[in-house]
């Protein structure tokens, strides 16, 4: 059937329902993000531990290094087989007329896709393979490292081509335009950010969970360690995307208008909501794991201490609902646009602006402080590797699994921002056969939207 | 005794011109002016062999600074500062002058390169460590000449008097009227009036090529003297730990290093540099490789490239969309991001005089005597977060621009 489907496009909608196939290509390109996300983020701090355990001559970011090569290896299977399968069975044979559509806009960006594929393949098994011999010239396996790293940094752009693309398309057959089209960049270093983020997190969640089945202090010690590493990853890439974000929001917000009010204002808006406490756990989990890591090790820190309960503030502040409605259309809708103490069912606290805003200017900033705090301390000495309690690793292992939710729930916005829409305005998710190339289109022309203008405001 | 040796050579090759008359000039000069002396301690310094490529940088700015001079002396000769003859000098020397398109594209050019090298050099220094005790005000001077060629790269940019220039122009004269309470006041000193018009370019010409100059050169002298004066040795990578040496111990001994070197370890002031070489040949020949490539990279932009010259100002236009010249692309993209128009002000005047401040004031906000960059997160943590949100900022913002 599906193949029959590949071969005559016209015949979709598909045999199953519109709703069964998006949830089946949802999920497995969920859990397929995961594993690439955790391909490109590991192959930097692969490359990162690798370097600095030769300048600084220390073993274990060696031993670390290696371990990263393994798991990553590991991952690489499952999340190539993930995407074969996604692109050879689902694509092909529940949308396929998109997919055929797809293929003819993004020839070429798919064409690099599958040619970094194969170099990743090459570069990844000869680091995992050749680790030891290589190790004999250690800059070349450095720069192996860096190979696979911009590698993957390529293999993201050229998907994400594709997926801003589809967010907000510019004229057809106009590759420039295309390619670098409003979206791109906001999301290739939203996502460059949240991948690095996401592998400090999941390194966070091993050593979380290798703290507590510890048996021998030097298995302790080397957890510990690797805990801290996988902390401030995290939480040093997190504190850059509520700024990043913004602007990616700022972007949709300017040039496809229906999905961002989707996002903020409408059906998506709990799920945003939900986003921002996901962000306020993150943050303070790893924060909370600054301090009371610290002060295992004897240390008192006031900074870090008032870090935390700034924090946990910005979280409240920005998880508060800005309504008791599901959405603003219903608030609207109910005619109970005034606050809930005139009757209405608007939460002001949890207005935008000011206040979402501030949580996460102070997300960013505290987030900064107590990672420069935590590691002036490192620096000094003054943590001993192998005392960190239970209820830091336990802080480890809920700010890792706070991210890996963010990583999907983040991929859900995005794509089901875009409904009814598979390409926005261009091709609908039940109407695929109605597609038709655009001649032009794209954001309204005008300077709105340049620094300079805002400056200039009415001169 | 080596380095009386050298000074002999020395004052033998200077003594020594072509011919008998200009040997005798030259003594009778030297013996009113010091010249060989001169020459001796301008050459033959003691500078670092280890991360020598580095220490370029310096050098290399100085260069292409000199570069600007010249080739904005040879500007002046067609370029006319008014509103009605500007473009039109501009539009001649690029396409009825033999070299002028050559020459303002070296100019435009050498700009850009000047200020790539200036920030290389900034982050040399920072990452380094080298803004620490004594050099304190090597760094303060640093970060002021940075603004100025800041300042003259925007003020340089206003002066062709095409859309690009007048829109600038406007901007950056509104850009003033943010600064509390002297705002509107500052900028009707510079606008001559309520509007950009022919004095806004005569008082814009005026500080391009006198006022920021005359306080560009006495800096460069002063930051040359600070840099003689203390040596080349700030960063950790010029020290090596002696036996039995804590790390600490050694960051204490680089605080006291100053020239001139005491050579006897026992000497309680003893701090000397590993791996010293003489500045001549060595570093000047580095200096020397590095400076020629990048004069080799302006001219070749100049000649591949060029320099734009866009249609006549036109005050009228009601389609042209300003942007901005590519190293304020950040703060362009910064401001668009403020969701009201009365944080604008925190935008224009506020973060960036608190990033100028926080610069300026580096050396005091990092007062420890660690020097190797792991051992100050307490900067390089913030410093690697602002590199990463400008390089981002800047990204997002061609990427805006390119799909207006």
């Amino acid at each position: 059937m599906p193949l029959t489907l590949a071969l005559a496009p016209h015949l979709v909608p598909v045999g199953i329902s519109t709703g069964v196939a998006t949830a089946l290509v949802g999920l497995l390109m969920l859990a397929h993000i995961q594993f690439a996300a955790f391909q490109q983020g590991g192959a930097l701090v692969m490359t990162l531990f690798d370097f600095l355990g030769m300048v600084r001559k220390d073993e274990r970011q060696t031993r670390f290094a290696r371990g990263m090569v393994k798991t990553m290896a590991v991952v690489f299977s499952i999340g190539a087989a993930l995407a074969i399968f996604a692109m050879m069975i689902l694509f092909t044979g529940l949308w396929s007329h998109f997919w055929v559509k797809l293929l003819r806009i993004m020839f070429w960006p798919l064409v690099i896709e599958a040619g970094a594929f194969a170099l990743e393949i090459m570069a990844l098994y000869t680091l995992y393979v050749g680790w030891d011999r290589l190790g004999r010239v250690r800059p070349l396996r450095i720069g192996l490292g860096l190979v696979l790293a911009v590698d993957l940094f390529v293999q993201m752009l050229a998907i994400n081509f594709v997926a801003s693309y589809m967010l907000t398309p510019r004229p057809a057959f106009n590759l420039p335009l295309i390619l670098l089209n409003p979206t791109l960049i906001p999301l290739e270093v939203h996502r460059l950010i949240g991948n690095v983020a996401f592998t400090g997190a999941l390194i966070a969640i091993v050593a979380g969970w290798r703290v507590l089945r510890a048996r021998t202090p030097q298995q302790r010690s080397y957890a510990d360690w690797m805990g801290a590493i996988g902390a401030v990853i995290a939480i040093a890439f997190t504190a850059l995307q509520p700024l990043v974000g913004w602007e990616y929001a700022k972007e949709i917000q300017l040039h496809a208008y229906a999905s961002w009010y989707d996002m903020m204002l409408g059906g998506l808006s709990v799920a945003f909501l939900f986003q921002m406490f996901l962000l306020g756990l993150i943050l303070t989990a790893g924060i909370f794991f600054f301090w009371r890591r610290v002060r295992s090790s004897g240390i008192r820190s006031p900074t870090l201490a008032l870090c935390a309960v700034l924090s946990m503030g910005a979280w409240l502040l920005g998880a508060t609902p800005s309504s008791l409605a599901w959405s603003y259309e219903q608030v609207f809708a109910a005619n109970a646009n005034v606050p809930i103490w005139n009757g209405g069912l608007l939460i002001p606290f949890g207005a935008m602006i000011p206040w979402k805003l501030t949580a996460l200017v102070a997300f960013t900033f505290v987030s900064i402080t107590a990672v420069t705090v935590f590691l002036r301390e490192v620096s000094r000495g003054h943590l001993r590797w192998g005392e960190a309690r239970r209820s830091q690793a336990l802080a480890l292992i809920t700010m890792g699994v706070a991210v890996s939710l963010i990583m999907a729930l983040m991929g859900y916005i995005r794509e089901d921002a875009r409904g009814p829409f598979l390409i926005t305005n261009h091709m609908l998710i039940n109407q695929q056969q109605n597609f038709v190339p655009p001649a032009t289109t794209g954001p309204a022309q005008g300077g709105a939207a340049t620094g300079a203008n805002l400056i200039l405001g009415g001169e | 005794m080596a380095r009386e040796s050298t000074r002999s050579k020395l004052a033998g090759r200077l003594t020594h011109p072509i011919s008998r008359p200009l040997a005798i000039a030259y003594r009778w000069v030297d013996e009113r002016m010091g010249i060989t002396d001169l020459a001796y301690k301008g050459l033959y310094e003691a500078v670092p062999r280890r991360g020598a490529w580095a220490y370029t940088l310096g050098s290399a700015t100085l260069i292409i600074i000199a570069l600007q001079i010249v080739t904005g002396m040879f500007l002046l000769w067609s370029y006319v500062p008014s509103t009605t003859e500007a473009w039109e000098s501009l539009n001649y020397l690029a396409h009825h002058d033999e070299f002028g398109a050559i020459v303002r594209g070296m100019h435009l050019w050498g700009a850009y390169v000047l200020l790539l090298v200036i920030g290389l050099h900034m982050v040399r220094t920072f990452v380094s460590g080298s803004y620490k005790k004594p050099r304190e005000l090597n760094w303060i001077t640093g970060v002021m000449l940075f603004l100025l060629v800041l300042a003259l790269g925007i003020t340089g940019a206003m002066l062709p008097w095409d859309q690009a220039a007048y829109w600038t122009t406007v901007v950056t004269t509104h850009v003033l009227s943010y600064v509390p309470g002297l705002g509107h006041w500052l900028q009707e000193i510079w606008r001559g009036g309520n509007q950009v018009g022919p004095v806004t370019l005569t008082r814009t010409f005026a500080i391009h090529i006198w006022l920021l100059p005359a306080l560009l050169v006495p800096l460069i002298v002063v930051h040359l003297y600070l840099l003689r004066r203390h040596g080349e040795h700030g960063s950790w990578v010029n020290y090596r730990n002696d036996p039995g040496e804590s790390e600490r111990e050694r960051a204490e001994r680089v605080l006291r290093a100053e020239p001139p070197y005491p050579a006897v370890p026992s000497d309680p002031g003893y701090a000397v540099p590993d791996d010293l070489d003489e500045f001549f040949p060595s570093q000047v020949g580095k200096d020397a490789i590095i400076s020629f490539l990048l004069v080799l990279v302006i001219f070749v932009m100049a000649v591949v490239v060029g320099s734009p010259l866009e249609a006549p100002a036109n005050p009228a236009s009601l389609t042209y969309v300003p942007t901005p010249e590519w190293f304020f692309l950040p703060l362009d993209q910064l401001l668009v991001q403020f969701p009201q128009a009365w944080m604008i002000p925190v935008g224009v005047f506020v973060i960036p005089g608190l990033a100028s401040t926080l610069l300026i004031l580096v050396p005091f906000l990092d007062r420890s005597p660690d020097r190797e960059p792991w051992k100050r997160p307490q900067l390089m943590v913030p410093a690697l977060f602002t590199l990463l949100f400008l390089i981002f900022e800047a990204l997002l913002a061609v990427n805006r621009l390119f799909n207006l």
